[in-house]
């Protein structure tokens, strides 16, 4: 009796190894991929695609970020030996862990791969602020790079600047909202004027927020400290100003009212978001209230323009790294072969790059969306006109914009610590706690989600 | 109920436990060492990098240590205003799913197992209560956000159609409305379950006690109250100890809910700060592993102050019955015994 | 007289009963049908209004854009399909020889292993994640389904609740007649008791196989290569990040991942509704 349990319990523990053990591959062509959506994976599957004579194909590993689970996942993978992925996908919310922080020690340099990257990157003239982002303070050598920018603009819709102003003209709009002053000022005069006809000037303070974050001076941790900016600290008194006065919706940013507020079916009318391109191709196009499968465009589609911020700001974006473990085991062929993938989506700059085609709405025509791209010669010669902006050249708004980036002010730690930040804004602003209440609330969060005072 | 000694089986008990005592010291045991043991280190995400970006260069001068205080996690926690705030959010979010969910739970379990009120589609009914528990809390979770948004929900829409209230309400940042809401999903995600183990509880109660209770001509407030209720005792106490547990580790509804632009700290349940600590931000493993065995503590407190509690009011029930009917019970008993001995 | 009366009140009871089950029922199934609908809807539908209870004419076009994401149905169901029943056999068949351990015989830890088990009831399985996960990356476990099947043996619950079923329902005089007729003890369990247990094991099956089908965590960060993702991880690698979240092609997916629940669920549904009592002694 007793075997037969053993051998029960031997036959479930076979049946599972055996589940297990399948799917370990030994094969030097291919490329493993560790991301958290499909979008690396594809564009290294078009450049396989574009170069069949390699032989290689993609192995891609996908966990989303949304629930979390993606750092751990990424985390045990790079220390691992045998799992340590050969390309990996890092998004503005926690690149700096992985390029500044406590596991920049994984990656493998650009210069590793055989990249010449200081010559790479001035011939493409990637914006200062993604290099930056991207060097490891350790040894001053760049370990990732995105391929979009990030730099983001004001989006506002014509019909309603018309109204209110008499033109949608580009240049008189970001004067009215005080364009690359640097401050506030100018913008609450633009949303008095917006009140008195009845409407918004954004939908809620999430929008604002961004910007704010990415124009501050000082980054959340200065010297191992915790450090709150005075711009960052005006989100409150900001953010109570626009629910007092009534100049926005009081959405939030993803939630039902804010795209809502894209498609102008919120309660008021609202004037603009803030945002890079990105956001145009990503959530504006999808929630404008446009059918994009007929010829027929409703909604707010074509009534979008772009122009300067009050403050500059960037706002999202990937970043591609390699392991520097996987970069060790590999063959000198492979090895050539991830440093071209890399090179195609991060540094090229010809009519085959993934940015050319990126920026021109080439790289999938069925879904044949542009997007800012990291390489200003890209940007130079990509035609940005958009059909949704009314056929306005985008990029003559998002290069400039790019220039006030910077990744000074970022903190490993941001996606956590701005959380901790919104929600005692949102305290403050609901009533539930006073201005110095909010910030004790914020303090007393960091410390115990962060572990800094 | 009581068995004669069985004779040489003795080591049969050992080798049918077997199985359970070994998967557990390997999948629980093992882990919560492990963990305990982690609370009194240094040892957080940044530190565990560290070594293995050293290994990989071969170097070890970054170890997991011992903290000078050792229970300096420990002091950490108990200090953090967060964790006591996430401590009563779970006590309260529970307390209120819980209370109305056996409730109703009972009354379900009574209606459906009465023989004299003849429900019609019992089965059909048992079958969708439990349906809500089948669906993923994320869906669950992302359904009620919307339900009650601020800007676009329909429950202000309705509200406002009603006329109850003539501007939105923002309900996740209400403190009490945030909970209600999480306590309301958790009860509606639950009480088909509770029904469902409350009816095969009743089930359980051998008929001849009913049989025996008409006879005596007993209400069915009485049947309910001195023969149902005492019988359900070890099921109850079964359902309130589990629910307990799964109530003090309430994850999934109060984190997705509280993550989608309501006030965190309004729903933040004790697993959700221990998740956040140690999967987000600093990821400081070794202060969660603190806050984990803190509350194991306090949950294990508590059980144990329920299963006294609930063991000694079984006792004084016992006793009520068996004064009040006590022959015709035991004899009932006797002759089924008897029955099922013979076949 | 007084039974005339009674039936008037309890037919108007009746209604009120019926009425209050109705309500229970509508709510049970609304988010499953607004599930499904929004499997239907485009996501800027769903970003303007979550809650339609029409069917749209977007079906096509979210499993299009399933099909050409990562997400793979069949793939994901078969591995969910792997860890819930092997998890979920081992969860109730070793439960219940755990209990019958406790129930059927007299060893000298009987009752000190007993109240073992009472007292790890109350350990909730989430404090000990640090330790677990990390613990099954040393073993190199991980993309393996062991550590999310093989901890199923030791499900203390469960053992408890089969304890609580077995002691009225299992009469020890079968296991002594069983065994005067030269039955071995795992006979015994497997041919006698197993069968006596079934509406318990029914019912700690659908609620294991449920808990297991949609665990998201433990398996997300365990099993990384796609080929081993499950239905909740294939979903959530629908959702990808929050930038561009696909809201239909989501619901379309979730939709598929609670079909095969509903499957199971309803074949083992008979032994809920049709209530089997204990005692398959006395028929």
């Amino acid at each position: 009796m007793k075997k037969k349990l053993l051998a029960g319990l031997l036959a479930v523990a076979m049946v599972a190894t055996m589940f297990a053990g399948c799917g370990k591959k030994v094969d030097d062509k291919v490329i493993h991929v560790m991301s958290f959506t499909d979008e690396i994976p594809n564009m290294i599957q078009k450049y396989l695609d574009m170069h069949p004579e390699l032989g290689y194909t993609v192995d891609p590993t996908i966990v989303a970020t949304t629930d979390q689970q993606y750092q751990p996942a990424l985390d045990e993978m790079l220390k691992s030996k045998k799992d340590a992925p050969d390309i990996y996908g890092l998004e503005a919310a926690f690149v700096l862990k992985y390029t500044q922080g406590d596991a920049a020690g994984f990656a493998a340099t650009y210069d590793d791969l055989g990249i010449d990257t200081t010559k790479r990157l001035a011939d493409a003239k990637i914006a200062t602020y993604a290099s930056e982002v991207g060097t490891r303070p350790a040894d001053g050598k760049v370990v990732a790079l995105p391929y979009q920018a990030t730099g983001g603009c004001f989006l506002y819709r014509r019909s309603i600047a018309k109204d209110v102003w008499g033109t949608d003209d580009p240049a008189v709009i970001s004067e009215k909202i005080g364009g690359g002053s640097g401050n506030w000022d100018q913008f609450w005069v633009a949303a008095e004027e917006l009140k008195a006809k009845g409407y918004g000037i954004i939908s809620g303070d999430g929008d604002i927020w961004h910007a704010i974050e990415n124009s501050s001076d000082s980054a959340w941790i200065v010297d191992g400290k915790l450090n709150i900016d005075p711009k960052r600290e005006a989100l409150l008194d900001i953010s109570k100003k626009l629910k007092d006065n009534d100049y926005h919706n009081e959405t939030q940013d993803w939630q039902d009212g804010w795209f809502a507020d894209m498609k102008g079916e919120g309660p008021k009318q609202v004037l603009g978001f803030f945002g890079p391109a990105w956001l145009i191709n990503y959530s504006l196009a999808e929630n404008c209230g446009d059918d994009l499968t007929t010829e027929e465009r409703e909604g707010t589609y074509g009534d979008w323009a772009i122009t300067t911020s009050p403050v500059g700001f960037c706002w999202g974006g990937t970043y591609v790294a390699s392991s520097k473990t996987a970069v060790k085991n590999m063959s000198d062929a492979k090895k050539q072969v991830v440093a071209d993938i890399i090179e195609w989506i991060t540094l090229d700059t010809d009519e085959n790059s993934l940015q050319y085609m990126w920026a021109n709405g080439t790289f999938n025509p069925e879904k044949a969306t542009k997007d800012a791209v990291a390489s200003a010669v890209v940007m130079e010669k990509s035609n940005g006109e958009v059909e949704i902006l009314g056929g306005q050249d985008m990029f003559e708004y998002f290069v400039p914009a790019g220039d006030y980036a910077t990744g000074a002010n970022m903190t490993q730690y941001d996606e956590a610590i701005n959380g901790c930040w919104r929600d005692a804004v949102r305290a403050y602003v609901a009533g539930k706690v006073d201005r110095a209440g909010a910030i004790e609330m914020f303090r007393a969060d960091v410390k115990s989600k962060v572990g800094i005072e | 109920m009581k068995k004669k000694k069985g004779v040489s089986y003795a080591k049969w008990g050992y080798i049918f436990a077997l199985p359970f005592c070994i998967a557990y010291l390997m999948f629980m045991i093992y882990p919560i060492l492990y963990t305990f043991g982690i609370g009194f280190t240094n040892m957080t995400d940044k530190l565990q990098m560290q070594i293995a970006q050293e290994e990989m260069i071969g170097i070890e001068t970054t170890k997991v240590e011992l903290l000078d205080n050792v229970f300096e996690n420990y002091e950490f926690v108990l200090s953090d205003p967060n964790f006591w705030g996430s401590l009563k959010n779970t006590v309260i979010i529970w307390g209120v799913n819980f209370v109305p969910q056996i409730l109703l739970a009972l009354l379900l379990a009574v209606w459906f197992t009465n023989g004299r009120n003849k429900i019609r589609g019992k089965g059909f009914f048992k079958v969708l209560f439990y349906m809500p528990n089948i669906i993923t809390a994320a869906t669950i979770a992302m359904l009620f956000t919307k339900l009650f948004d601020y800007n676009k929900g329909p429950v202000n829409d309705l509200l406002k159609m009603l006329g109850v209230i003539d501007k939105n309400i923002d309900f996740f940042t209400i403190e009490w409305t945030s909970k209600a809401i999480v306590a309301f999903v958790q009860f509606w995600m639950w009480y088909g379950y509770t029904m469902i183990i409350l009816i095969s509880g009743i089930l359980g109660i051998s008929p001849e006690l009913f049989e025996a209770a008409d006879i005596d001509g007993a209400s069915g407030w009485q049947k309910f109250r001195y023969v149902t209720l005492p019988n359900l005792k070890t099921i109850m106490l079964f359902t309130l100890v589990t629910s307990m547990i799964g109530g003090m580790t309430m994850f999934d509804i109060p984190y997705m809910i509280g993550g989608s632009g309501g006030i965190r700290g309004n729903i933040r349940t004790a697993s959700v700060y221990i998740f956040e600590m140690s999967f987000q931000g600093g990821k400081l493993y070794n202060r969660a592993s603190a806050a984990s065995m803190i509350m194991f503590v306090m949950i294990a407190v508590l059980a144990a102050v329920i299963f006294f509690l609930l063991r000694d009011k079984d006792e004084i029930a016992q006793h009520k019955i068996e004064k009040a009917n006590e022959k015709a019970f035991k004899k009932a008993l006797k002759e089924q015994k008897a029955k099922g001995g013979v076949q | 007289m007084a039974k005339n009366k009674n039936k008037v009140g309890s037919v108007v009871a009746h209604f009120w009963i019926y009425v209050f089950l109705i309500l229970l029922a509508v709510l049970s199934i609304l988010p499953f049908w607004i599930m499904l609908m929004n499997g239907t809807r485009s996501t800027p539908e769903i970003n303007a209004n979550a809650l339609g209870l029409l069917p749209s004419k977007f079906l096509a076009r979210n499993w299009e854009v399933i099909s050409t994401k990562s997400f793979n149905a069949m793939t994901g169901f078969v591995n969910s399909m792997i860890i819930s029943a092997g998890a979920t056999v081992l969860s109730v068949y070793f439960s219940s020889m755990t209990a019958y351990a406790i129930v059927a015989y007299r060893w000298k830890f009987r009752r000190a292993f007993f109240t073992f088990i009472m007292a790890v009831l109350m350990i909730p399985s989430q404090i000990v994640s640090i330790g677990f996960y990390q613990m099954m990356y040393s073993f190199g476990l991980n993309n393996s389904f062991l550590p999310l099947i093989i901890p199923a043996i030791a499900s203390p619950a469960v053992v408890f609740y089969m304890k609580q079923y077995m002691e009225p329902a299992l009469p020890l005089e079968i296991v002594q007649a069983a065994r005067i007729d030269g039955a071995g003890e795992f006979f015994t369990f497997n041919r006698i008791v197993i069968p006596i247990m079934k509406p318990a094991i029914a019912t700690q099956a659908i609620f294991a196989f449920v808990q297991k089908w949609n665990e998201l965590f433990i398996p997300s960060v365990l099993l990384t290569d796609t080929d081993k993702f499950t239905m909740p991880m294939m979903v959530s690698l629908l959702k990808g990040d929050i930038y561009k979240t696909e809201y239909g092609s989501v619901y379309l997916g979730l939709s598929l991942t609670v079909l095969p629940l509903f499957i199971v669920y309803f074949l083992l549904s008979k032994y809920i509704i049709a209530g089997v009592a204990l005692g398959s002694v006395k028929g």
